[in-house]
């Protein structure tokens, strides 16, 4: 066990920058997934948790072809793309290359948005930040989680499985509060199934659940 | 100052700033706009430069002064801009630059470490640059600009050491680093504080507004790209259905010479119609548009081209349900059928109107949503820390997938 390291709270904000590429349809969204930048398919993938987003998508290029171009089956294809299975940026891009030329050998006549519609590749600056909260025993978790703001559980609840390939609050409850049980129920959380605020929510109960537990075992 | 917004903006928000400030603290920051009062700019400078200040940068804010005709060629040129056949002749373009260049007497350039330059107006004013990072503030929707002017206009843009566009829509290939900050409300301005009901009340009795009927409202300036016309044809489609009343409020701009024609355009529309009523306010009627906007049962933003449309960000910062246009940066403000609704026709604005109207629990439900989505992300707490965040990206040069940790 990591004794006595208190979880300090982050946050992350992020500066869209534009790259003056765009798509009208399926083809020029390929060519254009092939070409951008690591920051800008990291920006499309990774951060689309950090919007308010819809359950369906689970990127901006699942979104786009779902609801600007309506060809749902893709859509649905491109949503089912789990960017934290991926090694390294340029299997994710291959992997999105690869599922958009399968569809379009089906579908060969792509279709045009309507003006207005179009896809914008952007980039982001992240800036990354400490905000002066901490917590070191489990109350002092719960009570902060309640109210963080939802970049924080962002930083800690997606992002975090590219540096370390799990969620922050897990590894913490586990190896500073060795609480296991806790940390595998909160593992079990399905990222792709919730927004932050539905991620915010499962956790708390989850804690509480856990909490209450505990309370209630007699000990000999 | 800033601790005012304890509880209201994101905490994340406050502590980036704070932090921001430790790196840039001293520092001169200069912002160049056109006008002191009318729209939305000189609404947000009036806010920011309090707060910029307090947090230890050393901010002033400029107006670019010039005659008749300076702002006949702007507004030819914002016109152009958003897609309107000007011209614009070589002579207009030299006086253009000649009134920037006579306003150095006034505006001093010389101890600058950051210029966020609004708008056409004062773009040429990067020709005369000492120091400091430079950064053009576009505000309008330039997605769909008359090329030539775009073109003469872009080549003093491209001098920047970046620009900041509303939407990313309206970003153009320039050649230097482009951002995309939305603008944002002061929630403790006197434009979005809490009011009482009595002041709400007393607001609409001193307009003469009864207050047996619901209200649905538009706040702008009286500019065709808001359609105040459209507003009123869509309120007489609903009026059949619905008993209702409409309210087109709006300040003058010293910037926007067209306005007065636009207005008399739209009384002539409106006719003797009893239940429209036309309300042209002082600039800084803040406290009055409050309370029309607290008072409506229905907000309204039918434009047809528009910068960002902060009017949408204010009702919903209210709790009102919204209709907006889909143009510019609305789409960003009214998530469609989550916050509000996105609509494309006179004929749309009159159906989303009838449907608030006979659903009031969803009506609420949706202003309940779109205040948070407000609070997230649509306050001037945010809209700083953007701008203090691109200068310190400018000057430490973050770039990568990792991010920029301070």
């Amino acid at each position: 066990m990591d004794e006595m390291r208190p979880f300090e709270f982050m946050e992350c904000i992020t500066i869209l920058k534009s790259t003056g590429k765009r798509a009208r349809n399926i083809r020029e969204l390929r060519t254009m997934i092939a070409d951008i930048s690591d920051v800008s398919l990291f920006h499309h993938t990774y951060q689309y948790f950090l919007k308010g987003h819809i359950l369906e998508y689970t990127n901006d290029f699942a979104h786009w072809v779902g609801e600007s171009l309506e060809e749902r089956a893709l859509s649905e294809r491109l949503s089912n793309i789990d960017p934290f299975a991926f090694q390294d940026l340029s299997s994710l891009r291959q992997e999105f290359l690869t599922n958009i030329d399968d569809y379009t050998r089906h579908f060969p006549e792509p279709r045009d948005t309507i003006p207005g519609g179009e896809f914008y590749f952007n980039e982001t600056v992240t800036i990354i930040f400490p905000i002066g909260m901490w917590a070191k025993n489990l109350a002092e978790f719960l009570l902060a989680i309640r109210y963080v703001d939802p970049p924080c559980i962002y930083y800690h609840f997606y992002e975090a499985r590219l540096r370390h390939g799990t969620d922050d609050f897990s590894a913490w409850i586990e190896s500073v509060l060795g609480n296991s049980e806790l940390a595998r129920s909160i593992r079990a959380i399905d990222l792709f199934m919730h927004n932050i605020e539905g991620i915010r929510t499962h956790i708390v109960e989850t804690v509480e659940n856990n909490v209450r537990h505990a309370m209630e075992v007699i000990r000999p | 100052m800033i601790r005012e917004y304890t509880g209201i903006s994101p905490k994340g928000d406050l502590v980036l700033l704070q932090r921001l400030s430790d790196k840039l603290g001293g520092k001169v920051f200069l912002h160049v706009n056109s006008t002191k009062a009318g729209g939305g700019v000189a609404e947000i400078l009036h806010r920011m430069m309090p707060i910029l200040n307090e947090l230890g940068i050393q901010t002033r804010w400029e107006v670019i002064e010039g005659d008749g005709q300076f702002f006949d060629i702007t507004k030819k040129i914002h016109n152009a801009l958003q897609g309107n056949r000007e011209i614009i002749t070589k002579k207009m373009w030299q006086h253009h630059f000649e009134v920037n260049k006579k306003n150095l007497e006034t505006i001093q350039l010389d101890d600058v470490d950051a210029a966020l330059i609004h708008d056409p107006q004062p773009v040429p004013l990067i020709d005369f640059k000492k120091s400091g990072r430079w950064i053009w503030r576009c505000h309008i929707d330039v997605s769909n600009p008359m090329k030539e002017v775009c073109d003469h206009l872009f080549r003093y843009c491209g001098k920047y050491d970046a620009a900041i566009f509303s939407v990313a829509r309206f970003a153009k290939a320039m050649g230097i680093d482009e951002f995309i900050i939305p603008p944002s409300i002061d929630p403790i301005s006197e434009k979005n504080i809490e009011l009482s009901d009595t002041e709400i009340h007393n607001t609409l009795e001193s307009f003469g507004i009864p207050i047996d009927r619901p209200i649905v409202l538009q706040v702008s300036r009286f500019d065709r790209f808001k359609d105040p016309t459209g507003v009123i044809k869509a309120f007489r489609i609903a009026r059949k259905y619905n008993d209702c009343i409409l309210i087109l409020a709006g300040s003058p701009a010293t910037d926007d010479p067209e306005g007065e024609l636009v207005l008399n355009e739209v009384r002539e529309y409106a006719s003797d119609d009893p239940d429209i009523h036309i309300l042209l306010l002082p600039a800084f009627s803040d406290r009055q548009i409050n309370a029309l906007q607290r008072a409506a049962t229905v907000v309204v933003q039918k434009s047809l081209k528009e910068g960002f449309g902060l009017t949408v960000a204010e009702a919903m910062w209210k709790g009102k349900p919204v209709i907006g246009g889909a143009v510019g940066g609305i789409p960003l403000q009214i998530v469609h059928g989550v916050t509000g609704f996105l609509v494309h026709s006179v004929e749309g604005v009159a159906f989303r109107v009838r449907q608030f109207l006979n659903n009031p629990e969803m009506a609420r439900r949706m202003g309940e949503k779109g205040k948070d989505h407000i609070r997230q992300n649509f306050l001037i707490t945010r809209q700083i820390r953007d701008y203090l965040s691109v200068w310190y990206t400018l000057e430490s040069g973050g770039k990568g997938t990792s991010g920029l940790r301070i």
